[in-house]
């Protein structure tokens, strides 16, 4: 059986998390290897460490049992070690093992060091869309920014308010942008743990400028707007779902910003 | 919407798996609201979920790297294209190789391994009419594939 | 995080080493991790025959496969099969074009499946 090899290296795009890279067969020879490696580690004061185990034939559990300690000792000092890229074989011997209960497994090296950014550094994410002005996107793009909420782990009821906030902003982008203009409705969306932000941006109808701006005074100053009123329902909607509502009208375009705070 | 001017989608998303259940089930709807067949749209959904996850895998070497994406609804056509920031030289010899292969490739590595690139772009390659990969600058890499609507 | 999947499970009377599991929503690479520690802890379990019913599994792309044929693999290691039924259009196409459909059990309805037990 082919023995272990250990390399490890700072992330290429994320210095602070440090690879371990290990290959061939975790065998009960390999603990002391295991264990010195490690020790260099904890050396170098790097506690987030993700072991890249793509090439590995086979682990013993004296091999995972010695991984746990070193998880244990990371964990203490505020740090952590995952597991990325196991194959299919070797993650089901480890579930058999119990290590499923104590490691966070991920398909590759990319998705650990993401979930470090969201859960550990609480980055956001942006995205970016950009799609004609006419309703008929509307439902697809609203159902978009539920799902990136629920895949992020938003509430289904959090993600249900987002996906109202969304249908009220892109279908009013739709009817009062300009019909002549050739320009898509850009939406951006910025996501992290506690809050969504969004932005929508379509061309301006420039005979429409001077009633939407007084409309979205009015909206976004008064503090309860009314949703009996058939003006504005749509803007008084966004208000009483979002914690944030920004609207800037130009010959430039319409901007509306929204901030949505996670509640759940 | 007409044959000269097509709709046009774009799409720039975090280089992260999470990311492409939303997007692939976005750009099905989006066709299915245009009036391509619900078989149309679930197959174009499989194509945005391999070449997404290809980029993903093998072309994200920043940690703000991002996956763009640019649909065009043409009456009786549909053209995808996914930019990614470019992988390894190792990414993109993996890249060549699955486009160049003529025969289907083997079942085996997504046993042993979670390696799929060779199976993934042969599912994109069954599925659509054409597929082409361009490397750029910086080994920024292109994937455009054109599915035409099969009930024209 | 991971996208929508659900499994359902369901004894098979008279056989005592067999579950019923009913995978709902689509099988992605977002969801292969939580799907393999499921149907690991069944095996573990000592229901070495897995029926899966895929009447409400909509979607499956080629890391879904992969682990699909793992399952098999494993279910026959251990002297048990990975039987597959009710398989929709769309998720029978994607097996095919992989050239899957030889190497997993697929009946077109449950009971098939249930009868084909050793």
């Amino acid at each position: 059986m082919q023995g272990l090899k250990i390399q490890r290296s700072p992330v290429e795009y994320k210095p602070d998390v440090l690879m371990w890279k290990l290959e061939g067969a975790m065998d009960s020879d390999c603990i002391d290897l295991i264990n010195t490696e490690f020790n260099s580690i904890l050396e170098m004061k790097q506690n987030f460490l993700v072991a890249e185990m793509s090439n590995v034939s086979f682990v013993s559990s004296a091999a995972i049992g010695q991984l746990m300690g070193h998880r244990q000792t990371l964990v203490e000092k505020g740090g952590d070690l995952v597991i990325a890229g196991l194959s299919f074989d070797i993650k089901t011997k480890l579930t058999l093992m119990g290590a499923t209960k104590i490691f966070k497994f991920y398909n590759e090296l990319r998705s650990a060091v993401n979930a470090y950014n969201w859960e550990i550094e609480k980055k956001a994410e942006n995205v970016w869309l950009s799609f004609p002005p006419e309703l008929q996107f509307v439902p697809s793009v609203r159902q978009l920014v539920s799902r990136v909420a629920r895949q992020k782990g938003y509430t289904q009821r959090d993600a249900f308010r987002i996906e109202t906030i969304v249908d009220e902003v892109c279908n009013n982008a739709v009817e009062h942008g300009s019909e002549k203009a050739a320009r898509n409705i850009d939406l951006t969306i910025s996501i992290d743990r506690d809050k969504i932000q969004l932005e929508v941006v379509n061309a301006s109808d420039p005979e429409k400028i001077e009633a939407l701006e007084a409309l979205s005074k009015s909206v976004v100053k008064t503090p309860a707007p009314k949703l009996g009123d058939k003006r504005g329902r749509g803007l008084a909607l966004i208000k009483m779902l979002s914690n944030g509502l920004d609207i800037n009208c130009s010959t430039e375009g319409t901007s509306v910003h929204v901030t949505k705070l996670r509640e759940e | 919407m007409d044959n000269s001017n097509p709709y046009c989608i774009k799409m720039r998303f975090p280089s992260d798996l999470d990311y492409i259940p939303p997007v692939r089930k976005f750009v099905a709807e989006t066709l299915q609201v245009n009036h391509f067949s619900p078989k149309f749209a679930y197959r174009s959904e499989v194509i945005v979920d391999e070449i997404c996850h290809n980029a993903i895998i093998h072309g994200s070497r920043t940690m703000d790297a991002m996956v763009e994406i640019d649909c065009k609804i043409f009456p009786d056509r549909f053209e995808f294209e996914a930019h990614d920031q470019g992988g390894t030289r190792d990414d993109l010899d993996k890249l060549k190789n699955a486009m160049n292969k003529t025969e289907t490739p083997s079942i085996e590595p997504l046993l042993e391994k979670r390696e799929r690139a060779g199976l993934g772009l042969e599912i994109v390659r069954l599925l659509s009419e054409d597929v082409k990969l361009e490397i750029g600058e910086n080994n920024m890499t292109t994937v455009r594939v054109v599915r035409k609507r099969e009930d024209v | 995080m991971e996208s929508q999947i659900d499994l359902e499970y369901e004894e098979i009377k008279g056989h005592t080493n067999t579950k019923l599991v009913r995978f709902i929503g689509d099988l992605d690479a977002t969801n292969v991790e939580t799907v393999l520690e499921k149907i690991c802890n069944l095996f573990n379990d000592g229901f070495i025959n897995i029926l899966a019913d895929f009447k409400k599994l909509r979607y499956v792309n080629s890391t879904g496969l992969g682990i699909l044929l793992h399952f098999s693999k494993s279910a026959k290691e251990k002297g048990g099969s990975f039987k597959i039924a009710n398989v929709n259009e769309n998720v029978y196409e994607i097996i095919e074009i992989i050239g899957a459909t030889s190497l997993l059990e697929i009946y077109d309805e449950i009971d098939d499946a249930i009868a084909a037990l050793k």
